[in-house]
């Protein structure tokens, strides 16, 4: 009996033992748990949605996501023709365009850029953006430098979908900068992007500009000091979205103004949302509401959000434990 | 002694053992650190820092192209903390300064690190910026991504693109450590893992600042990994520990390191003064046949002694 008694002791002393490791492993600060968005469900939004994680396009629909294609670079997804999607394929030392039926599968790849030569003959492609007639597709693309092998910078290119035509250079990058990104083409044949550029105390700015046309100077839409870019536009071309860093390196801000191209100015801008890392805002198709991401805690990974286009007291949180494609903007259309 | 007492010591050794167990990792890497941490970690609530402290940090390429006990640094950034301002002061260091390196004669600041190692570099810095330094802290780069990654990675404001064709393939060892491979960071607020966080703060052909737009990039992301730690509490150390197995040394002792960690919320962006010695401070130039970075020190040292007394 005294034996058992001392067994049962030693085994008891033992778990104790055990229990502290495992309590002290439980005081451990809560790491970002993140799902798969076809996992979760969230509030319904009106019409449909695309977002990107991990590689993969998910569709978001009557509150809940559905994978479309497989995690394999899929990135930038953007409404083409015929309800068709362009979208990005990034694999390691290059990236295409392709398009994409509504339920993911590929009808065409639109890009060659991989090359089994050099590892810097590969080529990138980013931001696919057809035109609103949709006859012209613009995108970023890398073009060499025959005179340094080291500088790349992201132009902005259109092609337009006839076949035989030639891809034109848009925009006319700021040298060592990375380039101009993010173009959103208007009906009017002008193009929004975000260029940047460096002074000479080696400070970076990044600006909202206009372009009419390819090859011409274009204008800032934005101040230097405001460090706005990630433009997007309301479906009527009255309000343009952007997000603002005001030179903060550790959050961005939502801002909204009016547009007016004809005179190549924006009306005052309003801040929506502060005190974000806001990312890749998105017009729905009423242009009433947008789209945008941003984690809901310091560190944590991107989230779907809303807030309304004319203030900032309708801010709402979609999704809590997904980890958005943060540079994928989402795709809000009807339907 | 009676069994009741026997009983009750059984059971706090055992969890004292279970404790150490935890615990573990932490004295590993200790013991392989190049300072050994003063004595073991005092669990009991401990006060915050009240005095100005001043620590540098340094980080190496320490991939297989390199001889382990004689590795350059890449990276060199004195941190000023004042717990009673709530103010800090990061210092970014070009690794390319033309300076009088103790005992040595001229050569380029980041060389004091394989002639003396941590001590040799706080020994340059010391004698050149004319400040005093209280500790470092050393970091290889797996160790930077696996304390990332150990984090859940960190979240950046990407100010522009950055672009490189020509970004060493070298953290493993398996690979060719003169291969390269693209890499394309795009602009925007983003979720990193090591792995790009690595790629983000250490590229510099595409930029036309080159290693000054890395000192830039690297002290965002020591904010970055900053507002992480900053949820961090004792119990999150050994699994940090664990995953550093060599990667990182310091002469910081862990009750300074838990010290830190209460004071880390504290300190955010605007009370965190970031300086980069660019233009006019230094400039670009050749030493016999070595790219250089020249110091002008009677702008210099005015600047440093604002934050670094």
């Amino acid at each position: 009996m005294r034996w058992a008694i001392g067994v049962g002791l030693v085994a008891a002393m033992l778990a104790f033992g055990v229990g502290v490791y495992e309590a002290a492993g439980l005081l451990r600060a809560n790491q970002h748990t993140v799902h798969r968005p076809s996992e979760v469900s969230a509030p319904s939004l009106p019409g449909t949605m695309y977002v990107v994680q991990a590689g993969a396009i998910y569709r978001f629909q009557h509150g809940s996501f559905q994978q479309i294609t497989s995690e394999s670079g899929w990135m930038q997804p953007s409404t083409a023709p015929d309800g068709q999607l362009v979208a990005v394929r990034r694999q390691g030392n290059y990236s295409d365009l392709y398009l994409l039926s509504s339920s993911g599968k590929t009808t065409s790849q639109l890009s060659h850029n991989a090359s089994t030569r050099a590892v810097e003959d590969n080529h990138w492609t980013f931001y696919p953006r057809f035109s609103p007639d949709g006859q012209s597709l613009f995108y970023d693309f890398d073009p060499k430098d025959a005179f340094s092998s080291y500088r790349i910078d992201l132009a902005i290119f259109v092609s337009p979908m006839t076949p035989g035509s030639r891809a034109q250079e848009f925009t006319n990058p700021n040298d060592y900068t990375g380039g101009d990104v993010q173009p959103v083409p208007m009906r009017d044949g002008s193009l929004i992007y975000t260029k940047f550029s460096i002074d000479d105390s080696f400070q970076v700015h990044s600006q909202v500009w206009i372009q009419r046309r390819a090859g011409s100077e274009g204008a800032a839409l934005t101040s230097a000091d405001a460090g706005c870019g990630q433009p997007a536009v309301s479906p009527d071309e009255k309000l343009i979205a952007m997000v603002c860093t005001k030179g903060s390196s550790q959050s961005a801000e939502l801002d909204v103004a009016s547009l007016d191209t004809s005179n190549l100015t924006l009306g005052s801008p309003a801040t929506l949302v502060s005190g974000r890392m806001v990312a890749s805002p998105s017009f729905s198709p009423d242009g009433k509401t947008i789209a945008f991401l941003a984690p809901d805690s310091p560190g944590g990974h991107f989230q779907l959000w809303t807030v309304g286009s004319s203030g900032p007291a309708s801010v709402r949180q979609i999704t809590s434990d997904l980890a958005l494609d943060s540079s994928s903007a989402p795709v809000w259309i009807n339907g | 002694m009676p069994r009741t007492l026997i009983v009750v010591l059984g059971f706090l050794l055992s969890g004292l053992v279970g404790l150490g167990a935890y615990f573990l990792p932490l004295f590993q890497t200790a013991a392989t650190a190049s300072a050994v941490p003063r004595g073991l970690p005092n669990l009991n609530p401990i006060q915050p820092p009240s005095q100005p402290f001043t620590v540098l940090l340094l980080g190496s390429d320490d991939d297989s192209k390199f001889v382990p006990d004689q590795l350059n640094t890449q990276s060199m950034i004195l941190l000023r903390v004042d717990p009673a301002t709530k103010q800090a002061t990061m210092l970014s260091i070009p690794r390319d300064l033309w300076v009088q390196l103790p005992n040595q004669g001229m050569g380029k600041i980041s060389w004091a690190y394989r002639t003396g190692g941590p001590q040799g570099a706080v020994d340059a810095v010391q004698s050149t910026f004319k400040v005093h330094i209280d500790d470092y802290v050393w970091i290889g780069l797996n160790g930077l991504v696996k304390l990332i990654d150990r984090l859940g990675g960190v979240n950046l404001q990407v100010t522009n693109p950055v672009m490189d064709d020509y970004y060493p393939a070298d953290l493993n060892a398996s690979e060719d450590p003169y291969g390269y491979y693209r890499v394309a960071v795009l602009p925007g607020a983003t979720h990193m893992d090591g792995v790009h966080a690595l790629q983000y703060v250490r590229s510099r052909h595409g930029d036309v600042r080159g290693d000054f737009a890395r000192s830039e990039r690297q002290q965002q992301l020591l904010l970055a990994i900053k507002a992480e730690a900053s949820h961090l509490n004792l119990t999150d150390l050994p699994a940090l520990a664990s995953a550093f197995n060599g990667e990182i040394k310091t002469s910081m002792g862990l009750d300074r390191l838990r010290s830190l960690l209460t004071i880390a919320n504290e300190f955010n962006g605007p009370n965190v003064h970031r300086v980069v010695l660019v233009p006019p401070y230094t400039s670009e130039g050749y030493a016999g046949d070595q790219s250089v970075v020249f110091p002008d020190w009677n702008r210099i040292l005015p600047l440093v002694h604002q934050s670094f007394p």
